[in-house]
């Protein structure tokens, strides 16, 4: 459902993503973990049309983002970190202007509209402007709004700033639910635990590529092997590691990694 | 209901609860900008019926065998010229206008990401371009139309006419200026040295602007006997029949004197044109609008020059000798304004427009001086210092009134660092006076070297602009810190709200007050025989201490309203 073959970004002399092959099919909830300025959002710029890619190419469903923007958008749904609102439209008429953009038929809006406002716990304040909502309730509205057209794959930015605990399980549950029900879901985020809780498979950016991708023990398994490699020089990672340990030890890899990299046309040099 | 109608939609929903929310406004705030426009709109109405009025009976019957008067033909060329100034100032304003909502608006994002083709968002959004960009003009336009008609004794058909012609007049430029943003963000949004290619680019667009004026506008010496008809000469090229201010010129004219055939050929042209127009840019749009945005975002991805390199750099360095913490919130304020193309390309629009100007004066006001004698030395510095006050008072409602605002959700950031309120609230007032002053006293000397002005006359000359940058400074940040606006980003919006208005009002009201003063003082000293001289020293006394009151007044108050608000505030 969500697919990208090759995808590169490059702004300037940085390379923010390189090459990414990313294959996510129907139903599965993939979650992207990756430190401070691994490519994150740049992929996700580039899945929903913001930023062109400079090489390589990306789909949702059989539509190129790039050649076919408005039908691969048709199918995407998006909520951004901070999401956009309209401070000036009450949250039903926002509802009622995205169902606008997606062109949904006045009847399915009718029906939709309310059961969303109720399931994100907004019914009581739909015809109050938006600037007045707190930060929880314009991204529960953004959630809201995503859902309203029933899109096939849905992209999500680290969703749980502003969130309390309870609207969080709310969020959480209902992303497990609809993606058991066949949506796609890339999901970007630093919390751990939530991603290890939700997530089908995990792909680890890093340095804008994509080191390792597999389900929650497959990364594990990776990381033990790798703590076993360099057990040495005091890696964690033991058998009973979080995803946290897991995360860390693999990213700190992969910078060493870089760093040998970096460093070894000079002993070449001097060899 | 579809993209486009949604899109419309929500704004006429936005507008609505726009309009709703002046109910919560200070009642006397509101009265005094509504009182004020009005104020404002009948001063432009009685003056344009004035004027229209002394042409009027000029030369009755002396043109086509009696059918047409002197007054009607220099009534047309004035209005030809009106139109042709509008013109250009609204294809200026729209390439701003149309840069910062294709590409800088907060919404451009969401909109993007949303399955809306790159025509559709276009239109859409191009009916807020012309919206933003065109009120002023049928607020401004209306009174001297009306004028016009009163003082030719047009027929209904001319209220209709201009209200028809109206429309296409303000989506052709409106239509152009969005061609030329698209373009320039698709060509230059890729560029390294952004900035620079911009700045360059619009100093040549001056230079050669000045260049044209200077060409086609010359205008002759009038105690020639041929001048006035080298003048008509200079005004009648404003009348090209392929501008299309002379459509909209021609065409009202025709249906003020009942010609309805000439008046639908030149609206029939004017639309043609619109709507052509429209198409070009909503194809261009098509094939560039999304690819530019996504140049800007990359390009705003890549990182800013380091510390030490670049304008910044070196303008940090001179900011060393001030004391920590202005220092920091000074070099802050700076790096903002630079970093935001559309803030600083409309600062050097004004002064652009501001230096076209008085480069120009010198000569104009010299082919004038044989006219009216020795006395168009003052006339010309009355001139300049007006139009130079114009500027200022745009340009600190426009930049500095916003100051205050645009820490909006950041003001915690200055609100839990050790300094008080108040010394941020002056921080932005001396910000404000160093850089106003750097152009406006700048352009007083400039002005005075090309009016070759005594001492006397550039004493009072830079006098008056000091004390203007002063109190206009005080004005918009003082107001601009009472009637804040945390919510919104866009300084163009921050403006466009009753405040800003406000403060724009007032800053006309202090400029009039002292240009008063000036002129009586510029003025006297050629009064003929000993009244000139006699009483010039009081009289200079009398004007400088009504402008040190009225600049005392003006600064005082508002910042000590604003600092009170602002200290108050729960931020």
């Amino acid at each position: 459902m969500i697919r990208t073959e090759g995808l590169s970004k490059r702004f300037g002399t940085k390379q923010a993503v390189d090459h990414l092959d990313l294959d996510i099919p129907e139903g599965e909830f993939f979650c992207f973990l990756g430190p401070n300025g691994a490519g994150k959002t740049t992929t996700i710029k580039m899945l929903t049309g913001l930023v062109r890619p400079t090489a390589g190419r990306a789909w949702i469903g059989t539509h190129d983002v790039v050649e076919e923007p408005v039908e691969a958008k048709r199918l995407l749904g998006y909520v951004p970190d901070h999401p956009f609102l309209y401070d000036k439209l009450t949250g039903r008429e926002f509802m009622r202007f995205v169902a606008g953009l997606y062109r949904l038929p006045a009847a399915r809006y009718a029906e939709r509209v309310d059961e969303l406002l109720a399931t994100f716990e907004l019914a009581h304040v739909a015809d109050q402007l938006v600037e007045s909502y707190s930060h929880g309730m314009r991204q529960k509205l953004s959630f809201a709004s995503t859902f309203l057209h029933e899109p096939l794959a849905l992209v999500v930015d680290e969703p749980w700033v502003g969130l309390d605990p309870k609207n969080i399980r709310a969020v959480k549950t209902y992303l497990r639910r609809a993606a058991d029900s066949g949506l796609t879901i890339l999901m970007s985020t630093h919390t751990l635990s939530i991603a290890e809780e939700l997530a089908d498979r995990i792909g680890i950016l890093h340095h804008g590529r994509l080191r390792h991708v597999g389900t929650v023990d497959e990364i594990k398994r990776l990381a033990r092997a790798a703590a076993v490699d360099g057990a040495a020089e005091g890696a964690e990672g033991g058998p009973s590691s979080s995803l946290e340990d897991v995360f860390l030890e693999l990213t700190r890899e992969a910078d060493d990694e870089a760093a040998a990299l970096a460093t070894a046309p000079s002993t070449v040099v001097s060899a | 209901m579809g993209p486009l109608g949604a899109l419309l939609w929500s704004r006429r929903r936005m507008s609505l609860h726009l309009l709703r929310s002046v109910r919560r406004e200070s009642k006397l705030k509101v009265a005094f900008v509504s009182l004020s426009a009005l104020g404002l709109w009948l001063g432009i109405f009685a003056l344009a019926r004035f004027g229209f009025g002394l042409f009027e009976d000029l030369g009755a019957e002396l043109l086509a065998g009696g059918r047409m008067s002197l007054g009607d033909v220099v009534m047309a060329r004035l209005l030809s010229l009106l139109a042709a100034v509008v013109f250009a100032l609204l294809g200026v304003s729209n390439v701003l206008v149309a840069y910062a909502t294709f590409f800088r608006s907060r919404e451009m994002p969401y909109l993007v990401q949303s399955p809306i083709d790159a025509r559709t968002l276009f239109v859409g959004r191009f009916v807020e371009v012309v919206s933003f960009s065109s009120w002023a003009t049928a607020f401004l336009g209306t009174p001297v139309l009306l004028a016009y008609g009163l003082a030719t004794g047009a027929p209904p058909v001319f209220y209709a006419a201009a209200v028809l012609f109206y429309l296409p007049f303000v989506v052709l430029p409106a239509a152009l200026g969005s061609m030329v943003a698209i373009t320039l963000v698709r060509l230059l949004g890729r560029l390294r040295h952004r900035a620079g290619w911009l700045v360059g680019s619009g100093v040549l667009l001056l230079a050669l602007l000045l260049g044209w004026l200077r060409m086609r506008l010359a205008l002759p010496d009038l105690s020639d006997p041929s001048a006035l008809q080298a003048l008509f000469q200079a005004v009648g090229r404003s009348q090209s029949p392929f501008l299309p201010s002379e459509w909209l010129a021609r065409g009202i004219l025709a249906s003020a004197t009942g010609d309805v055939r000439e008046a639908v050929f030149q609206l029939g042209l004017l639309v043609a044109n619109a709507a052509l127009g429209l198409w070009l840019a909503t194809e261009l749009a098509g094939a560039w609008l999304l690819r530019a945005f996504s140049d800007l975002v990359a390009s705003d991805e890549q990182r800013a020059p380091g510390r030490a390199r670049g304008v910044l750099g070196r303008l940090e360095t001179l900011l060393a000798p001030l004391p920590e913490p202005t220092r920091s919130l000074v070099a802050k304020d700076l790096r903002l304004f630079w970093r935001d193309a559309s803030q600083w390309s409309q600062f050097l629009i004004f002064f652009g427009l501001l230096a076209v100007y008085l480069l120009g004066s010198g000569q104009a006001a010299r082919s004038l001086g044989a006219a009216v004698g020795d006395q168009w030395r003052a006339w010309g510095t009355i001139l300049n210092l007006t139009a130079s006050l114009l500027i200022l008072a745009s340009l600190t409602t426009r930049f500095m009134f916003p100051l205050i605002s645009l820490e909006g959700r950041r003001f915690w950031i200055l609100g839990l660092a050790p300094l008080t309120r108040r010394q941020v609230l002056w921080q932005k007032f001396w910000l404000s006076v160093a850089t106003c002053s750097l152009f406006t006293v700048g352009l007083a000397i400039l002005s005075a070297i090309r009016l070759d002005l005594e001492p006397y006359a550039l004493g009072l000359s830079v006098g008056g602009v000091v004390a203007a940058t002063l109190a206009l400074s005080a004005l918009a940040v003082g107001l601009g810190a009472l009637y804040p606006n945390f919510e919104e980003d866009n300084p163009s919006r921050i403006v466009s709200g009753l405040g800003g208005t406000l403060n724009f009002l007032l800053s006309m009201v202090y400029i009039v007050a002292i240009t008063l003063a000036l002129a009586l003082a510029l003025l006297w000293r050629d009064l003929p025989g000993d009244l000139g001289t006699q009483h010039l020293p009081w009289i200079t006394l009398a004007a400088a201490l009504w402008i040190a009151a009225l600049t005392t007044v003006a600064v005082w108050l508002p910042m000590r309203l604003g600092l009170r608000h602002l200290e108050a505030a729960e931020i």
